[in-house]
């Protein structure tokens, strides 16, 4: 015990444990979902709550933790396989051994494990072993559903479908039933009005002026490419913080590069409609608190994007720059930009792809673009109009895609 | 070993219907070449000019207005821009096309290129002069339109090539129009005044509501389900609908009839965003039913996507195992088992765990327009101005997404 | 025997984009129980002839007689049959990579097997002993459950031997079998082509690209140079001028122990 490769080891043991574990528990969830659905539909409340008496939940527990003793003594668990273990067999009556002396060993807060000396007492006792999978086997192995591992995989997944199903409640009864009515609609959207097209729509007024839906698109695009440029150039130095090879390995270094990307994967995990509504409160609705709310956005996912191409880049060429005595900033200019620039602008272009498709939805919330349209024509019901705004949409953001994708195949 | 001596296999061609069929096809080849390049000059060209005249007409009279002078003055302007540009200059369509001007003698010379531009009119405008070779503009001017030539001279920074100005003028153009439209000073005021507005927000953000846990988590929850659910759907229709849309496996005419319609419906479909379908779907299956109606709109847009990567996956495959297995007489369907499925197995897993990790955070907006999950619940107390709540929501699903993240790009990273 | 094992009369390939002609009007037959070695340089139309016997690449024009048969005119159904005799190893091996060497080696059988067991993967006891068997002979028993992908070069090929010995073929097509190997390698794998031809009364196709293998392996030599046959004969008789014809003025030859 002790050794790297000793706790290295442990930690693949536990986690496939708990892997384990928690594959029985969500098991054991789903099932006592499903009774509860199907036999005592007493109360199944719009996310169906699972309600338990109070010594279910320690019943629930201890259960699912002998299951996953069980399944791990007597075959190849979900858990082993994902992590790459299996534990060795003598016999059948070792690995039952196995699972009774798990108890002794492993629940007194693990007495067994930390005085085993990287073998603990439940293996050293039954004789069995829980090792690394050898990379080449000399038996057939078997086909994936007859093993445990297998089974159970397909039991969660069955499950899940199962579970998402009744969650989620989807009734194809309804689909079919109001298709003809949804056929309506999308009759009328096929039908599309384009009186608007060129001429501006008199109802729909922005800011004192009318806008036509030619209008609207130019200003989505406007929006997209402001956000873009916005988003690059704030992107392209924050990128080189977020790139682990430039920053060096000082505790400063590690410390920018943490913030970095905890910046850039926080705020890319919000999406830009929701950081629309944020700046549609704060500097009014409009398409600048759109345009500030794409370019948020694009800073972030542009930032991870650069910096993992910085990340990248091939050491030969630093090396030489350091070795010929250049500093941290001059390696950069020298070695790693000539190497990334092409990828750079391949990625910028993508985004603005992405940010024209987003433009056009953002309005729903305040971000204004052509979405303003789609969403007040939507409300008034008049399909005709609406299919007319879609069609737009449909052919500049295809367009755009096209177009950037051409240019992209040029670039790299 | 016998045969005629200028390398023909068999009889020197004849004006038979595939020679003639050839040779307008080389011909038209190369118009098409000459008229990509004058189609970019022009739009090039038209796109500037309406930018000039948008930006005029916004900042100096107060509208919108797009070309300003009579629609024939406007095409008149940019076709003669484009010629003499062309003529005269290295375009920038000669320059995508790495395509350059030269004479007999290297450069050329002014009489040469004046003749150039008039034998333009007559060659781009009727199309005809097109379809001879060389065309009747570089015939006439003695000039011919090739690769550029090697001078041995270090290239022009591009604020010297007219191509270069060009782009940084549309560029700026577009730049200057955007602000204008897109920024008032109302709002840039508020940009600075009102952030105050928001201390509220990022207070709440790091001080959660811990009441409202319980009911959000079952959200997160059905929010992780509405994308399984979605993933696991657009699965089963995405894998047959691949192999139709793979150009290597659909051949014939048509297979290619079949294979251009369903990349055509999928960018179409793809080119929607997911709430604009949630719309529709919340009007069809009604929004008792918010979470059915997210997860088919979601699904819809997963379909797309999902067929598109998977095609391109299958265009890439290795053709070598095609051809072996084929060699031991094996049938289609064998082929396609062993020699195709075994290649496509990991990547397309891959591809569903992207596509899952998208879908978790296309649900969490989808829940804007109503679409169920964790999405709605931000989006009633974002716009009740329940700050607090507003900003623990907002927690959970930074939380659940970079989880997700995490996850997928690890399990990927296993299966790569 | 009457007439020969192999005929190829007039073979011309056109490839339709870039109207490449890859084979022009090449004419030899083989007897039955030969190892004729192809050479040529890189783009003379060795992997092309090759591909033509077994239609992997459908000829323009002439016929391909086996065993009296003109495979060029057989239907694809018909043309299946013809197949599971030929047996054809690659330069790249065109193993299944995520596939065990045994998966690899039992799909050698696909042309024996029924279409819906061959689906579920369902290979007879009798299949998988011979592809023991064949993996014992080529000397990879122990590495039977090991991925493709896990293998050596040399390995990988002789997995694509055990492949086309599944089909119990009476013609083996070998595309630059050592190609992708090194010289030490190289040997190993052309003995073994050399044992099924000597033993099992495989004729082999091969092609190579160093004379001197040829040399070794080989009971006759054709050479083509831009799709023609310009040599046809003994491996003896391949002297220094007939080498320049074939491999151009430039060349010199390379030995490989």
């Amino acid at each position: 015990m002790g050794t790297r490769g000793g706790w290295a080891a442990l930690r693949r043991r536990s986690l496939s444990f708990f892997l384990d574990w928690l594959a029985w528990g969500y098991i054991a969830y789903t099932v006592m979902y499903l009774l509860n659905h199907y036999w005592y539909t007493v109360y199944v409340d719009w996310y169906g709550t699972l309600k338990l008496p109070s010594w279910g939940w320690p019943l629930v527990v201890l259960g699912t933790l002998e299951l996953a003793v069980w399944s791990r003594a007597l075959g190849r668990s979900l858990g082993l396989r994902a992590f790459g273990l299996e534990v060795t067999c003598p016999s059948l009556g070792r690995r039952i051994l196995r699972a009774f002396l798990w108890h002794v060993s492993v629940l007194p807060l693990g007495i067994g494990v930390w005085l085993g000396r990287g073998e603990p007492w439940h293996d050293r006792l039954a004789g069995t072993r829980v090792r690394a999978v050898p990379k080449e086997p000399e038996r057939p192995g078997r086909r994936a559903l007859a093993t445990q591992w297998g089974a159970m995989a397909a039991v969660l997944l069955v499950l899940t479908l199962w579970l998402g199903w009744l969650i989620i409640g989807i009734n194809l009864q309804v689909l079919g039933r109001r298709a003809p009515w949804a056929a309506g609609i999308w009759r009328q959207m096929l039908r599309p009005d384009f009186r608007y097209f060129l001429e501006s729509d008199p109802a729909f007024a922005l800011r004192n002026l009318p806008f036509s839906i030619l209008d609207l698109m130019v200003v989505t695009i406007f929006m997209a490419f402001l956000a873009t440029v916005l988003g690059a150039a704030v992107a392209f130095p924050l990128s080189f913080f977020g790139a682990r090879n430039i920053m060096g390995f000082s505790p400063v270094g590690w410390a920018v590069y943490g913030l970095t990307r905890g910046f850039f994967n926080v705020f890319r995990s919000i999406e830009t409609i929701l950081w629309a509504v944020v700046f549609a409160v704060w500097v009014g609705f409009g398409t600048f608190a759109g345009v500030l709310a794409l370019t948020i956005h694009t800073i972030a996912a542009l930032g991870k994007l650069y910096s993992e191409q910085v990340e990248g880049v091939s050491p030969g060429p630093l090396e030489a720059v350091w070795a010929a005595g250049g500093s941290r900033w001059q390696v950069v200019r020298y070695a790693v930009l000539p190497q990334v620039v092409p990828s750079f602008w391949a990625f910028t272009l993508y985004r603005w792809d992405i940010n024209v498709r987003m433009a056009t939805v953002i309005a729903l919330v305040g971000g204004g673009g052509i979405g303003d349209m789609l969403f007040y024509y939507k409300n008034l019901s008049d399909w005709p109009k609406v299919g007319a705004v879609v069609m737009v949409i449909v052919a500049v953001v295809w367009t755009m895609d096209y177009l950037s994708g051409r240019l992209r195949e040029r670039i790299t | 070993m016998t045969g005629y001596p200028d390398g023909f296999l068999t009889d020197p061609p004849s004006l038979s219907w595939p020679v003639v069929r050839d040779a307008l096809a080389r011909r038209a080849g190369i118009a098409g070449r000459h008229l990509a390049i004058v189609f970019l000059d022009v739009v090039g060209l038209a796109i500037l000019w309406l930018l000039v005249t948008y930006i005029y007409a916004w900042y100096g009279l107060g509208s919108i207005a797009y070309t300003l002078v009579p629609w024939w003055a406007f095409v008149l302007g940019v076709v003669e821009g484009a010629a003499l540009w062309e003529s005269f200059g290295r375009s920038l369509g000669q320059r995508f096309a790495h395509r350059e001007l030269s004479g007999a003698s290297g450069v050329p010379t002014g009489g040469q290129r004046v003749l150039y531009f008039i034998g333009w009119h007559l060659t781009v405008l009727p199309l005809v002069g097109l379809f001879f070779d060389p065309p009747w503009h570089e015939r006439l001017s003695g000039l011919r339109l090739g690769p550029p030539v090697e001078r041995g001279e270090a290239p022009r920074p591009w604020y010297r090539t007219s191509s270069g100005l060009f782009l940084a003028a549309l560029l700026l153009a577009t730049a200057v129009a955007a602000v204008g439209v897109t920024i008032t000073t109302t709002n840039l005021r508020r940009l600075f005044t009102e952030a105050g507005r928001t201390a509220k927000f990022w207070r709440a953000f790091f001080s959660p509501d811990t009441t409202i846990l319980a009911a959000s988590g079952r959200d997160l929850v059905v929010t992780i389900y509405m994308a399984v659910m979605a993933t696991a759907f657009a699965v089963v229709v995405a894998v047959p609908l691949s192999f139709l849309a793979a150009r290597n496996l659909m051949r014939g005419p048509v297979g290619r009839l079949v294979y251009t319609v369903l990349r055509g419906a999928m960018s179409i479909v793809r080119s929607i965003e997911p709430i604009v379908w949630a719309i529709i779907f919340l009007i069809w299956v009604t929004v008792v039913r918010a979470p059915f109606a997210g997860v088919l709109a979601l699904w819809v847009h997963s379909i797309a996507d999902l067929v598109k990567l998977y095609a391109e996956r299958l265009e890439a495959i290795d053709p070598g195992p095609i051809e072996a297995i084929t060699a031991t007489g094996a049938g289609r369907l064998a082929v396609l088992r062993y020699a195709v499925i075994p290649q496509i197995v990991n990547p397309y897993i891959s591809f569903t765990l992207y596509r899952w990790d998208i879908n978790i955070r296309m649900a969490t907006v989808v829940g804007v327009v109503g679409g169920g999950g964790i999405g709605q619940r931000l989006y009633h107390y974002l716009t009740g101005n329940l700050w607090q709540q507003a900003g623990t929501v907002m927690l959970l699903i930074v939380i659940l997404v970079w989880a997700i993240d995490y996850l997928s790009s690890r399990l990927r990273a296993k299966l790569a | 025997m009457a007439n020969p094992y192999l005929v190829v009369e007039n073979l011309t390939k056109v490839y339709e984009r870039g109207q490449v002609v890859a084979l022009r009007d090449l004419s030899f037959s083989v007897e039955k129980g030969e190892f004729l070695v192809v050479i040529g340089l890189s783009g003379s139309g060795k992997s092309t002839l090759l591909r033509c016997i077994n239609r992997l690449v459908e000829p323009t024009k002439g016929k391909i007689y086996l065993d009296g048969v003109d495979v060029t005119r057989l239907s694809s159904a018909r043309m299946r049959r013809v197949r599971r005799r030929i047996g054809m190893i690659f330069q790249q091996f065109n193993l299944i990579d995520r596939s065990t060497a045994i998966g690899n080696v039992l799909t050698g059988r696909l042309g024996y097997t029924p279409a819906w067991r061959a689906l579920l993967g369902w290979f007879s006891k009798a299949d998988r002993d011979r592809a023991l068997a064949n993996l014992e002979r080529v000397g990879l028993r122990d590495k039977a459950y090991v991925r493709a992908d896990q293998l050596s070069g040399g390995q990988r090929q002789r997995v694509g031997i055990a492949r086309a010995l599944m089909q119990e073929p009476e013609l083996l097509l070998a595309d630059e079998p050592v190609s992708a190997l090194d010289p030490a390698t190289s040997h190993s794998v052309m003995q073994y082509l050399e044992q099924m031809n000597r033993e099992d009364g495989v004729t082999v196709l091969a092609s190579l690209h160093f004379l001197s293998l040829a040399r070794r392996y080989g009971t006759r030599i054709i050479a083509l140079k831009d799709g023609q046959l310009v040599f046809d004969g003994p491996p003896g008789a391949i002297d220094d001028t007939r080498f320049k014809e074939i491999y151009g003025e430039e060349a010199e030859e390379v030995e490989v122990r």
